[in-house]
């Protein structure tokens, strides 16, 4: 398949509701950016308490509760900063996934964060995407939100597209 | 002097086989024959007069003048034939031209013998060593000269592509050992003459290194490529994930024993809720 023809295929398809598997890879990946920043959160405590307490250098071992609360919190933040700002969080950006309300703008900030929390409590939501006739997750029947294709750039101030193509 | 003088005259051993005659015999014919042409001469002017006069009297008088006229013009015939006036006539202009080839012989014969003899005397050596050719060449004015040439017509006549046609470019090419002409060059002592130094010391190579880099967007080139990889790279993991989207759907679809499509159309061609 040729790369206009591939384009093509691509462009019919922007602002369409998006599918299991994009939403999957999307997930995964920001799943590994909150495990990241929820290491790095912990290394800079350590050089903190490097720096207050002296050597050893090591990363601090927090109880099962408190790491799965900060891991928690770490991931809301991240989720619902990055889809009320940009509407794609980097496992979005990278999958050309947008999330936005019932109209097609951009989320409230209230909202995004609503819909990060409840992807954090009950990830298991994505799975009605599958059975879906709108390929909407639980969170997203809450909420009133849709994850569509949209590869394109789109600057602060310009609304959302909400029909075919850019 | 003598030589030339026997040139010009006509000796008369030269003269010997012309016809001749007695003096006073030619004289005597002569003097007969002018008196007669006189006569002659008397008469044709009588008769033209006469013509004329007939000519104005009318045809009449023309007609009864013309067995005189005829008389006439039979008697000056007559003359002619008898005293052989066209015969002396000949000889004249014969003797005539005999005499300026005979003369121009002997001016022709002198001219060579004077200047064989001037040649003879004549020490050229020594006249030659006597020209001040230094002299004779500060007079000439060579500005002057040249002043007067017209180059431009000159150069206008010559014709340079003939001159060109003839010459044998390949020929002359063929001639030169090029091999041997190499052989001979001394490429160690080029190299040593160049003061490669002084040349970097000339070259601003500041300054081209500025122009090359403003010239070539080196930061746009790498982000172009880099940009056209990366974005390469991330479309087709998009396509990808459509395609799987969709796979995905349809088979669900198919366990759920679904009819028709899903409705993942744009939103804003989504039925009101």
């Amino acid at each position: 398949m040729t790369r206009d023809s591939r384009y093509a295929e691509a462009r019919a398809l922007q602002g369409h509701r998006a599918g299991f598997a994009s939403r999957v890879v999307a997930d995964a990946i920001d799943l590994g950016v909150a495990w990241l920043l929820g290491l790095a959160a912990l290394l800079a405590a350590g050089v903190v308490r490097y720096l207050l307490t002296g050597p050893p250098l090591r990363l601090p071992v927090l109880p099962n509760w408190l790491g799965a609360g900060a891991g928690g919190v770490i991931a809301v933040a991240y989720l619902a900063l990055s889809w009320a700002a940009t509407g794609r969080s980097v496992g979005k950006q990278v999958a050309g996934l947008r999330v936005v309300d019932g109209a097609g703008r951009r989320l409230s900030l209230w909202r995004a964060f609503c819909r990060a929390v409840l992807y954090v409590l009950f990830p298991a939501g994505l799975l009605w995407v599958l059975a879906s006739r709108r390929n909407a997750s639980v969170q997203d029947l809450i909420v009133r939100t849709a994850v569509v294709y949209d590869w394109a750039y789109h600057a602060a101030d310009e609304p959302l597209p909400t029909g075919d193509g850019p | 002097m003598q030589d030339s003088e026997r040139a010009l005259v006509p000796l008369r051993s030269e003269l010997v086989g012309t016809p001749q005659s007695p003096d006073g015999q030619i004289d005597l014919r002569l003097l007969v024959a002018a008196a007669f042409g006189l006569a002659v001469e008397a008469q044709r002017r009588s008769l033209d007069a006469a013509g004329a006069v007939a000519g104005r009297l009318g045809w009449p008088l023309r007609v009864l003048t013309r067995p005189a006229v005829a008389l006439a013009r039979g008697s000056v015939a007559a003359a002619r034939h008898h005293l052989d006036l066209d015969g002396w006539a000949a000889r004249g202009l014969a003797e005539q031209r005999r005499a300026q080839a005979v003369a121009v012989n002997a001016v022709r014969t002198l001219i060579a013998e004077l200047a064989t003899a001037v040649l003879d005397e004549i020490d050229l050596d020594e006249v030659v060593a006597g020209v001040d050719l230094d002299r004779i060449v500060a007079r000439i004015d060579l500005n002057q000269i040249a002043a007067r040439l017209d180059l431009d017509a000159i150069v206008g006549r010559i014709d340079v592509d003939a001159i060109v046609s003839r010459v044998d470019v390949d020929a002359i090419a063929g001639r030169i050992d090029l091999d041997a002409i190499a052989g001979r060059l001394d490429l160690d002592a080029i190299v040593a003459r160049v003061d490669l130094d002084a040349i970097v010391a000339r070259v601003d190579i500041p300054g081209l290194t500025e122009q090359v880099i403003d010239e070539v967007d080196l930061g746009e080139i790498i982000r172009e490529s880099s940009s056209t990889m990366a974005s390469e790279t991330v479309d087709a993991l998009r396509v990808q994930g459509m395609r799987v989207d969709g796979l995905v759907s349809r088979i669900v679809d198919r366990i759920l024993l679904r009819q028709g499509q899903r409705q993942t159309g744009p939103l804003a061609e989504d039925p009101p809720p």
